[in-house]
């Protein structure tokens, strides 16, 4: 890994008796894309809270470029950018007043401010829209403006919380096109997110399950992992009719360890014994008569999946 | 990395007042009610009784007890409203709200006044009314002492009262009401606009979420909450120069002392309301909590700062909780300043204790800042 730019060592955040974040330990490399990933309520807001200095925390320490968030917090807006969940946008005020009171805000004037505008404006194309309101602009173009503000001030690193939230698919791919170009520019980039697409795009990815970071690692890291690829498994699709009548039958299928819809097909865990022919057999009783089986590797859909049910029976054990 | 306490200002300033300016709806609510409120309050605020309904019962039919009524008449307290015929007319009438007071005259009046007994007359007064019954009775009890004052002195020949007192009003010679009221209404109208405002203020960037985005800045937290208040500042001192002209040219509240102080008096009572209203607003979750938490500073102010009831006569639990309202102060200075023509020296501790006030507020926003989002 690079040299870290974002170092996160045992950070908890308490709200009453509530722990949101629990003892979460991870770094982030310069210019790298990490994903944070996990269901709602799971705690990714709180934390990307914590390290831009909105909550202090209850427990634990986080560095960023080398600054503690606690101790030495000023240095550390400098070189941060946020972007909330919300687009967090002056609605009274036009595109380009948006930009500029952003720029203002970090202390950028006269030329320098109007040129930093102007790349903004370039990179995200938002030439249209200059002397709009922000209040008449439609999501996905508020969400470039919010992340152009963000901007304004070069930051080394940007948080990104959900920032495709609601946002179609197209304006969507864009955003991570220039996600990508900003990360190739050498800034570090913090996004939560819940899609699976997206977390696939990203260097690392974290997964945080009921408060806790349960897995850190390189996409390809974590599909390899043994809790997700048990000894003596394989891993198969099934693409058929009535997937929902076909997966309540795998489910009582001895030998399936778990089954899994994904939009027209199933995923499949199964012991390295079941044949495919069982598998055609089991589907012809429920009157499921055609599939196509093939054998594939785990996505980060399924090693999620795989972690968070392991985990969920652990804490049922122990409690 | 250099500490700059208002980090930050310039960006607020310059996106507050474009959003002050763009957002018509809050003016309109910053000035048009406080207009409506000064013009009712100060025509409707009046405790001069004049010209208060009077029955008459007159059994007697006399010069004598025409002369009473006339006397009854000419205090400009009363004003005849009719006759009525029988005291059981007299009492219906009178529950009927159709008077203030009623003079019965008996029969015997005229005979008893020539053959220098006590001629009784009764006087009903409507009690329900504590104001208008005061004035009534005070009237009343004036018109029968001073006639019998004038019948005593012409039969000891003597000239003049024993005792002539000569009162001289000071500073409001012709006792107007608009002139004690209206100082007063300023106070309390111009803070419910700005102290509301300044709430919903910050209570918006909260509810928008710009307020995190803000506070992940390099901003200082005197840059934010000095970038929110100078727009209201402007504002609020533009209004209070418009209740001030009404005040002068349409109640024609002559103004005795220092316009200057009078304005600068203004001016920290506005901050002192502003920083309330931050106060209010880091605190309130939503603009309807933010609205309702003002309340519960504005109401009590109308009643304990002085404005209408003397907070002297008050129990002493109310006139402590008045000391600690800005308008309490505020007002205070305004009658002295307008009405009493004061100077420095004759007003400084009230203006001290305001000034004071209004950096305590501030300094609590401060402190309430202190990463108080979550």
């Amino acid at each position: 890994m690079a040299e870290p730019m974002i170092e996160v060592e045992g950070l908890t955040k308490r709200f009453g008796t509530f722990t949101a974040v629990d003892h979460v330990s991870f770094s982030v490399g310069k210019g790298s894309i990490f994903g944070f990933l996990g269901p709602n309520g799971s705690g990714k807001t709180t934390m990307i809270r914590m390290l831009c200095g909105i909550l202090e925390p209850s427990d634990g320490t986080a560095r960023i470029g080398g600054h503690d968030i606690v101790r030495d917090l000023e240095p550390i807006k400098e070189l941060i950018g946020y972007m909330s969940q919300k687009f967090s946008l002056y609605d009274e005020l036009t595109v380009n007043e948006n930009l500029i009171f952003a720029g203002k805000l970090y202390g950028l004037s006269g030329h320098e401010l109007n040129e930093r505008r102007d790349e903004m404006i370039a990179t995200t194309h938002l030439e249209p829209y200059i002397n709009r309101r922000a209040s008449q602009l439609s999501g996905g173009w508020r969400q470039r403006l919010a992340m152009a503000c963000s901007l304004m001030h070069r930051p080394s690193v940007l948080f990104l919380d959900e920032p495709t939230a609601g946002i179609d698919p197209v304006a969507r791919r864009e955003l991570w096109d220039l996600l990508f170009a900003f990360a190739g520019k050498g800034m570090t980039l913090f996004v939560t997110t819940h899609y699976m697409d997206e977390a696939e795009r990203c260097d690392h990815v974290g997964y945080i399950y009921m408060s806790k970071l349960i897995v850190c690692g390189e996409p390809d890291e974590l599909k390899r992992l043994p809790d997700v690829n048990p000894p003596g498994t394989r891993r198969l699709d099934v693409t058929c009719d009535h997937v929902t009548t076909a997966l309540h039958a795998m489910h009582e299928m001895p030998g399936v360890r778990s089954a899994t819809v994904f939009g027209q097909s199933m995923h499949l865990l199964v012991d390295e014994n079941v044949k495919r022919a069982h598998i055609d057999e089991q589907l012809h009783k429920v009157g499921v008569s055609h599939a196509e089986i093939h054998e594939i590797g785990p996505s980060l859909e399924d090693v999620f999946v795989e972690l968070s049910a392991k985990h969920a029976a652990e804490r049922q054990e122990a409690a | 990395m250099k500490h700059k306490p208002f980090r930050g200002l310039g960006a607020i300033l310059f996106k507050e007042f474009i959003v002050v300016w763009r957002d018509p709806l809050t003016l309109f609510f910053f000035f048009f009610p406080p207009l409506i409120e000064m013009v009712a309050f100060g025509y409707a605020l009046d405790n001069d009784v004049k010209h208060m309904a009077m029955l008459v019962f007159n059994e007697d039919r006399t010069v004598e007890s025409r002369q009473l009524i006339d006397r009854f008449v000419n205090t400009e307290s009363f004003r005849v409203v009719g006759e009525v015929q029988s005291l059981e007319q007299l009492k219906s009438e009178m529950r009927k709200g159709r008077a203030y007071a009623a003079l019965d005259i008996p029969p015997n009046f005229t005979r008893e006044l020539m053959a220098g007994h006590s001629a009784q007359v009764q006087l009903l007064v409507d009690g329900s009314n504590s104001t208008t019954a005061l004035q009534a009775l005070q009237t009343g009890l004036g018109v029968a002492l001073t006639q019998s004052l004038e019948s005593l002195l012409r039969e000891t020949g003597r000239q003049g009262m024993p005792v002539d007192v000569r009162p001289q009003m000071l500073y409001n010679p012709a006792m107007r009401a608009p002139n004690f009221f209206v100082p007063g209404v300023i106070g309390v109208v111009l803070q419910i606009g700005t102290t509301v405002a300044a709430a919903m203020a910050l209570v918006r960037e909260r509810e928008r979420g710009t307020l995190e985005q803000l506070l992940v800045s390099p901003l200082s937290r005197a840059g934010l909450m000095l970038g929110k208040l100078v727009p209201y500042l402007c504002i609020g001192m533009a209004m209070a120069l418009v209740l001030f002209t009404i005040m002068r040219f349409v109640f024609f509240v002559p103004i005795v002392g220092n316009v200057f102080s009078m304005m600068f008096c203004t001016l920290v009572y506005v901050f002192a309301l502003l920083s309330l209203g931050l106060l209010v607003g880091t605190m309130a979750e939503n603009q309807m909590q933010a609205l309702q938490m003002s309340m519960v500073f504005l109401l009590p102010s109308v009643f304990f700062s002085g404005f209408i009831f003397p907070r002297e006569t008050m129990p002493w639990i109310f006139y402590a909780l008045g000391a600690l309202f800005p308008t309490t102060y505020f007002i205070a200075l305004m009658r002295a300043i307008i009405l009493r023509g004061a100077n420095f020296f004759e007003y400084w501790h009230n203006l001290v204790v305001l000034i004071l006030m209004s950096n305590l507020l501030f300094f609590l926003c401060a402190l309430r800042f202190r990463r108080k989002i979550a």
